[in-house]
């Protein structure tokens, strides 16, 4: 923090920064014979997919399409998935598409970034499923493989875009109590999940236990609990609170996006949605700038709003 | 644009192989009209044959007039569009790699033979041979695509090895004889003994009543095979017309040629 704090609807927005790093991205279009089919293997995909600590990947649906949006007009769901480098993305969109797309009824899967020069290979690997009775078509340029399954066939495309991208912008939700708390983040998971390009990989799309780097007292752990923005552990001598008074419960929201573009008008969006009654200040999670290279200035964002 | 207007009467045959978009892309037109083309066994200038005029710079060539007689139009393009305002003669777009060639009326055999990329769209009728294999070549045509709206003759995608090759019209006898992968279809009716000895690939059969398959083929399921729609949409992206009772049928999928590897397999549209 540095210097005071802007007001919007009498929420103060701290002046602070997100703290986000570059990843690696990759856009699956699941189609289906109707959206819940599509819907049903999207959320399969994007299942434990929270963190690249814990998951190795973060995941979640971008957005539901129409059947005039999807190479084979059915209906389907796009989904972002996010990994350290490309060829870990690569090794997690075989073991995601070959567990949870291949075998949900009826679906499909194409790559979302056709326009992106760096390609890993899926369908390519997924092959193998078909035990030599595959086949594949070259329709347009791009290869597809024909997967013989008991229902039928598995159609899915030989090679899909990896693309630069940004993981781990985010802002803090300070509140009176729980239910401000979560009224505000579930307004700011609304209003964010309507823009393209991005993705909220936790559940509902919200945080309750954010962490910091490594941890105090146990010195293997990769991260541990932000103790900092603890409720319950405000009046530790050994804990340093950033909680104001009044506040008695923090959410945060993590945006993972395909550019700096889409995340910056996730963030503006969730911010502005999230400041509601009971909201006492909105935050921002940062390592003092030294991890990640992608800042997100809470101001900065309001003002380019404002303008 | 270049534009060749053709202008001789000859009943020899005028063979103007390699005059593509690249090959007179810098020229000048008094440097083309001095290109050599057949006629018969003498080598003679284009401008005996053909009135040229405009700028090849865009790489654009426009064939008019009644071209029945002039054959290997396009022949090993690898770049740029050629339409031909008229009918053609044989070997249109034969071995091209890439580029495109509309033939606004009919086209004589051998259209795209051979060929290893690009699209070729007879917007007429075609003759025998079309996307097929040269005589004694153990493979086809390796790549591209060749659309016909109108009808066309036998041996169609003779050996084919990879590639789309769409009939809008009937076709002859022996479809996808010998194929060995690739995509051929006919939307009208069909002759004999299609798909006779195929090895992998897909001929589809569309049009009202199919003509029996050889004993050697077995019938697998009826299906919905998702990879049409990726066809139909990318045939109706090139103008092509794709009926609309093709979209949501029901095909049924016949495994074969048993004679030799087995691993084609012909879709013959379920008539509601």
């Amino acid at each position: 923090m540095s210097g005071e704090p802007v007001l919007r609807r009498g929420v103060a927005i701290v002046d602070t920064f997100a703290e986000a790093f570059g990843m690696r991205a990759a856009r699956v279009l699941i189609t289906a014979r109707s959206n819940a089919w599509a819907r049903t293997a999207a959320q399969s995909m994007t299942g434990f997919a929270t963190s690249v600590i814990g998951c190795k990947v973060e995941a979640g649906i971008e957005a539901e399409l129409l059947p005039k949006e999807t190479p084979d007009g059915r209906p389907g769901v796009s989904v972002l998935l996010f990994g350290f480098d490309a060829d870990g993305l690569r090794g997690r969109l075989v073991d995601r598409v070959g567990q949870t797309v291949l075998t949900c009824p009826t679906t499909a899967c194409f790559d979302g970034l056709p326009e992106a020069t760096e390609r890993v290979i899926v369908g390519g690997a997924l092959r193998h499923f078909g035990d030599k009775y595959q086949a594949s078509k070259v329709v347009d340029g791009q290869r597809y493989w024909r997967i013989p399954v008991m229902e039928g066939e598995f159609l899915v495309q030989e090679a899909f875009g990896v693309q630069r991208a940004i993981g781990g912008g985010n802002f803090l939700i300070l509140a009176a109590d729980q239910d401000a708390a979560l009224a505000a983040a579930e307004a700011a998971v609304e209003v964010m999940r309507k823009v393209r390009g991005v993705v909220l990989p936790f559940p509902g799309g919200i945080v309750r236990a954010g962490s910091k780097v490594g941890a105090k007292r146990y010195k293997t752990m990769i991260a541990s609990t932000n103790d900092a923005y603890c409720p319950t552990l405000r009046g530790r001598t050994d804990v340093t609170s950033e909680l104001p008074e009044g506040v008695n419960s923090v959410l945060e929201i993590v945006v993972d996006g395909l550019d700096r573009p889409a995340i910056e008008s996730a963030l503006r969006a969730g911010i502005d949605a999230a400041c509601r009654p009971g909201v006492i200040q909105i935050s921002a999670g940062n390592y003092g700038g030294k991890l990640g290279k992608h800042h997100f200035q809470l101001h900065t964002l309001l003002a380019e709003a404002s303008a | 644009m270049l534009t060749l207007r053709y202008k001789a009467d000859t009943s020899v045959p005028v063979e103007v192989e390699g005059l593509t978009p690249s090959a007179v892309r810098g020229l000048s037109v008094p440097e083309i009209e001095r290109y050599e083309i057949f006629n018969g066994n003498r080598k003679l200038s284009l401008a005996e044959f053909f009135d040229v005029s405009g700028d090849p710079a865009d790489g654009r060539l426009e064939f008019e007039g009644n071209l029945a007689g002039v054959h290997w139009i396009g022949a090993k393009m690898s770049e740029g569009e050629i339409h031909v305002r008229g009918d053609a003669g044989r070997h249109v777009g034969s071995e091209i790699t890439g580029g495109t060639i509309h033939v606004h009326g009919n086209a004589s055999d051998w259209v795209g033979g051979e060929m290893h990329g690009g699209l070729i769209h007879v917007h007429g009728n075609a003759g025998h041979l079309i996307g097929s294999a040269y005589r004694g070549s153990k493979v086809g045509m390796t790549g591209g695509t060749i659309l016909v709206d109108g009808s066309v003759g036998n041996e169609v995608g003779l050996t084919l090895r990879r590639g789309l090759v769409a009939i809008g019209g009937a076709c002859g006898d022996f479809v996808g004889f010998n194929m060995a992968a690739g995509t051929v279809l006919v939307f009208g009716q069909c002759g004999n003994r299609p798909a006779a000895g195929m090895r992998r690939g897909t001929v589809g059969l569309f049009g009202g009543t199919p003509p029996a398959l050889l004993v050697s083929f077995r019938k697998s399921c009826v299906c919905r095979p998702l990879f049409l729609q990726l066809i139909f949409r990318q045939l109706q992206s090139l103008g092509f017309a794709v009926p609309s009772d093709c979209w949501s049928a029901n095909y049924s999928l016949y495994n074969g040629d048993h004679v030799a590897l087995g691993r084609g397999e012909v879709l013959i549209r379920e008539i509601a």
